[in-house]
């Protein structure tokens, strides 16, 4: 077992890569047996996460090297606060998605291609995991593409025409953004003759002195390439399509997991490896600072017009993911508690806002937000979890929103820059002005008879929706158990 | 000028990359047919292949197989070795979008972004 333990940082990707792979033969061969071992995997590897965390918070970081290379030659694993922060965050949501899943994809998918989506899932799930642990830059580069490949399978795998032409437009604008990573990678690659993150970074600096150039035009094109696949405001155009019409589970975990895992990749990038004397020369922060503050205002702008629920709410994923990045770009130490606290905090609020959509739809076929009065004695259960979801996001004390939120108003106080903290008042009110009228008219709103319960709701779907709601409430009364583990990870990277 | 000239001479094949990248990156975001922003991509594609393996150029350096006892510049390998992964990245994913590209055909009976933008908002 100690022998083994060893390996855990490679078995956590491996081991969901592997059941990927063995999924279309499942298929084929043992169909009951899909759904059983795609859930044993992902359980597999978030009990190795926890083993990862917990050998984090006793040894401090620590290196793997992939088959026994080490780091010039080989690929490199670090398992450090962040990346077990981030893998906590991965693999538990990503189970609880996975239990929902089982049930809700019956009804979107077609039966030959059910099967499939689980190969597409436990990869999507392994690229986001090698994202959080990879040391290497051209590794980074491989987990970027099979991520993207992947999350355009997951939203074409329906097959209607909307999913095939967002899924179209996601997968080029994403090519656009690899293609500037890469382009990035060459640029490091070509003045410091290194591409693991370790060496990268001490030399770094002396490069800066001598070809400042090209690390700034590599800054700007991560910065450009990371910013489309994270869907921060300008390059936004391809989510709320992409989002909307992809079947709800894998609406939830790309709204809630994906578009974050990029935000890791940018915290990685930008605040451990690019030497400061670099944002001298360039005002890269500012910028992210002042595009991550329009997209919070101006999400919560589009969202409010939406006609759509899952529209809707994918318009409010634009403007979240701006927290984080604004959280990011305020280097202060609580600012970027903020950032980070946010992605685990949002992961949670937004998937389960899926989920809690995609439940409605499941049983009534409501999507309109104007047909859903009154839904609120028809499914109490899946509106009280979407009315915690709604209050979480407003930001309401007693929910982890408000805990993420404080946190990033601090730190915006804590290098003077108070705009900023208006900036999040004011989105918090309009968060309010389009999440709370939903509440209240599906509890107080007339029942028009504009919907049938067709379908009772299955417990396999109510038990995510639960066990999230009641994380939301938990980690919002008692947030130390992962500000500890936040607060690690930013003492790591800003030191 | 003069030395910026010799400098982009000396260095061309960093300069036709990215002349090259432009191209594909002006093709891909212009053009309206998908099958063309596809081309578009792969162009662009292309040339950062192209401009990450002359990093690893050395002039007057051949492929690095070490015999022994014969001394030689080699060129640096890595490059060319994790060009072979882009490689296959980018071929699968321009599979994956020409695949795509099917389905939109038989859903719209068109390529044409802009026909397909008309066909939607008629439909509204």
């Amino acid at each position: 077992m100690t022998s083994l333990a060893v390996h855990f940082p490679a078995l956590v990707v491996v081991n969901l890569l592997i059941c990927s792979f063995v999924m279309p033969v499942l298929d084929r061969w043992k169909k009951n047996l899909v759904i059983p071992v795609a859930l044993g995997s992902m359980a597999l590897s978030f009990v190795f996460s926890i083993h990862l965390a917990v050998r984090v918070s006793v040894e401090g970081a620590f290196g793997y090297a992939m088959g026994g290379w080490v780091a010039p030659w080989g690929i490199e694993f670090v398992v450090d606060h962040f990346s077990v922060f981030m893998l906590l965050t991965l693999t538990g949501v990503g189970l609880l998605i996975l239990v929902y899943a089982t049930q809700d994809l019956v009804h979107e998918l077609k039966e030959d291609v059910l099967g499939w989506y689980y190969t597409l899932y436990l990869l999507l799930m392994a690229s986001m995991v090698g994202l959080a642990l990879t040391n290497d830059l051209f590794n980074l580069f491989v987990f970027v593409e099979i991520c993207a490949i992947a999350s355009c399978a997951i939203i074409s795998i329906k097959e209607n025409r909307e999913c095939i032409e967002a899924s179209l437009k996601y997968l080029i604008l994403s090519a656009v953004g690899s293609g500037g990573m890469l382009l990035g990678i060459a640029m490091i690659y070509m003045v410091t003759g290194h591409l693991n993150f370790t060496h990268v970074t001490e030399a770094l600096p002396q490069a800066f002195e001598l070809y400042p150039r090209n690390i700034m035009v590599a800054m700007a094109l991560f910065a450009a390439g990371i910013g489309v696949k994270a869907a921060l405001f300008p390059l936004h155009v391809w989510l709320p399509d992409a989002h909307s019409s992809a079947p709800s589970p894998s609406s939830a975990i790309l709204s809630g997991l994906v578009i974050k895992v990029y935000a890791a990749v940018f915290i990685k990038l930008f605040l451990k490896m690019f030497p400061w004397e670099a944002y001298e020369a360039i005002p890269l922060m500012t910028i992210v600072l002042i595009m991550s503050s329009v997209g919070i205002v101006m999400g919560s702008m589009f969202a409010i017009v939406q006609e759509d629920i899952k529209k809707m709410l994918a318009y409010s994923s634009v403007a979240q993911i701006g927290y984080v990045f604004l959280g990011i770009a305020l280097l202060s130490q609580n600012g970027t508690l903020g950032g980070i606290l946010h992605i685990f905090n949002h992961a949670l609020m937004k998937s389960m806002l899926f989920m809690a959509a995609g439940a409605i739809i499941y049983c009534t076929g409501v999507r309109r937000i104007s047909d859903l009065k009154g839904i609120g004695t028809k499914m109490p259960m899946v509106m009280s979890v979407f009315s915690i979801g709604a209050f979480s996001m407003v930001g309401i004390p007693m929910t982890n929103g408000f805990i993420s939120k404080w946190y990033l108003a601090i730190g915006a106080l804590d290098v003077d820059k108070p705009l900023y903290v208006a900036v999040i008042l004011l989105s918090s009110l309009l968060n309010g002005v389009y999440y709370l009228p939903i509440v209240v008219n599906a509890f107080f709103g007339e029942h028009k008879g504009n919907f049938q319960m067709s379908r009772k709701l299955p417990l396999q779907m109510a038990i995510p929706l639960i066990i999230l709601a009641s994380a939301i409430i938990i980690t919002g009364i008692f947030p130390r158990l992962m500000l500890d583990l936040a607060d690690k990870a930013v003492l790591f990277l800003l030191n | 000028m003069i030395e910026i000239l010799s400098k982009l001479l000396h260095n061309f094949y960093y300069l036709i990359a990215i002349i090259l990248f432009v191209i594909g990156f002006h093709t891909m975001l212009s053009h309206s047919n998908l099958i063309k922003k596809i081309m578009g991509m792969n162009i662009m594609e292309t040339a950062i292949f192209l401009f990450f393996v002359s990093i690893g150029y050395v002039e007057g350096g051949r492929a690095p197989i070490i015999q022994p006892g014969q001394e030689h510049i080699y060129v640096n390998p890595i490059p060319s070795a994790l060009i072979l992964t882009g490689i296959v990245v980018a071929v699968s994913v321009t599979a994956f979008a020409l695949s795509l590209i099917v389905k939109i055909y038989q859903h719209y009976g068109t390529v044409d972004a802009e026909e397909i933008m008309l066909i939607r908002s008629r439909e509204t």
